[in-house]
């Protein structure tokens, strides 16, 4: 923020920079207006999987698998499961995987409290979801077929392999990242 | 391909018709528990908005003021030895700042290039290799009302460089065929 102000006043940009940061706060609220019909329908979905047990079931099947992303929520079924389903949404390119990933950012908070532990599992969780890994990149193909392309789908394999690498290369980084600074956890 | 895009479509109807007949069956008083789950997912929602707000307001400033354009040509010269064509800067710099943005950028140049040309699928796997990082942690770590991010937007951002340096390594693989 401080840089842009300080280059629109060197450029004379300003009106320019003012129009820009009214837009881009109307789209924030816009943003969350959008937002909120997919919260509600998804984590009101989320609490029938959950009083039913179906999250409980997700989160022992994922256990194997997530546990290792997640070394702070081995056995720790609360949580997991939530997060459980919302990176599976995210890889399915499925809308919940935002409300999914937002509430299991509060069930982790809750199991944890203030405790340090908490805090390098939701880290986990941001970075898995901000790399968006998707079997199947389906806006960005939508895009193509709608100016005209005659193979939209050829970037499929491509696009799933990159993000994947994004994705190990953004929990590889972490890893070091937070070794370096004594065990991010502890901060 | 068919079957991975038949599965993106149905999944989306197939839990929303599952999930409730399960929990009907097991006893789960539907309508209650869902409004209650809705009413969460609603607090959830409008409680991201200050972060929101807060985020987007610095990162329009710094492109309406022509920062990132400055940003942009110097990051320009700086990938040159890496031969990653001039075009595709400017969207590897917005992908992470800006999701709407981006879609621009990837529209306008697969209009230019043509969607099946090289440099319309360059900019496709580009597009989709990574997520909107900055949306994304801001929305996360605003919700639990978490100010310490600690190191994971770096980690992230060198996830999405990551990212793309693999998109576009295959994609000079995928033409050299």
């Amino acid at each position: 923020m401080l840089s842009g102000c300080l280059v629109a006043v060197f450029t004379g940009n300003v009106d320019a920079m003012m129009t820009s940061v009214l837009d881009g706060i109307s789209a924030a609220v816009e943003l969350v207006v959008g937002l909120i019909g997919v919260f509600c329908l998804w984590v009101g979905i989320e609490k029938l999987a959950e009083e039913s047990g179906l999250i409980d079931v997700l989160a022992h099947r994922a256990d194997p698998v997530f546990s290792r992303l997640f070394p702070g929520l081995r056995g720790k079924r609360k949580p997991l499961g939530t997060v459980a389903a919302s990176v599976l949404s995210n890889v399915f390119g499925l809308s919940s995987s935002t409300p999914l990933g937002l509430k299991a950012m509060s069930e982790i908070k809750e199991v944890f409290g203030g405790r340090p532990g908490g805090l390098d599992s939701m880290a986990r969780l941001v970075i898995l979801n901000a790399a968006g890994f998707t079997i199947f990149p389906s806006g960005v193909i939508a895009l193509r077929a709608a100016l005209g392309s005659r193979a939209p789908a050829i970037i499929a394999g491509p696009t799933a392999l990159a993000g994947l690498l994004a994705t190990v290369g953004g929990l590889l980084a972490y890893g070091v990242l937070s070794r370096r600074a004594g065990s991010g956890d502890r901060r | 391909m068919k079957v991975l895009s038949a599965l993106g479509t149905y999944a989306f109807p197939a839990i929303l018709i599952a999930v409730p007949a399960y929990a009907a069956m097991r006893g789960v008083k539907v309508y209650e528990t869902f409004v209650r789950g809705a009413e969460e997912g609603f607090k959830l929602a409008i409680g991201t908005l200050p972060y929101l707000v807060a985020v987007f307001a610095a990162i329009s400033c710094f492109r309406g003021s022509g920062a990132l354009d400055l940003f942009a040509s110097a990051v320009g010269r700086a990938l040159r030895p890496l031969r990653i064509p001039a075009d595709m800067v400017p969207l590897l710099l917005i992908r992470p700042i800006s999701g709407s943005g981006a879609l621009a950028i990837t529209g306008d140049l697969l209009r230019r290039h043509g969607p099946d040309s090289p440099m319309g699928i360059l900019a496709s796997i580009l597009q989709g290799a990574t997520d909107t990082t900055f949306y994304v942690v801001t929305l996360y770590f605003g919700s639990v009302k978490e100010r310490r991010t600690g190191h994971v937007l770096a980690s992230c951002l060198i996830g999405d460089a990551c990212g793309f340096l693999a998109g576009y390594l295959i994609w000079r693989m995928m033409i050299a065929r």
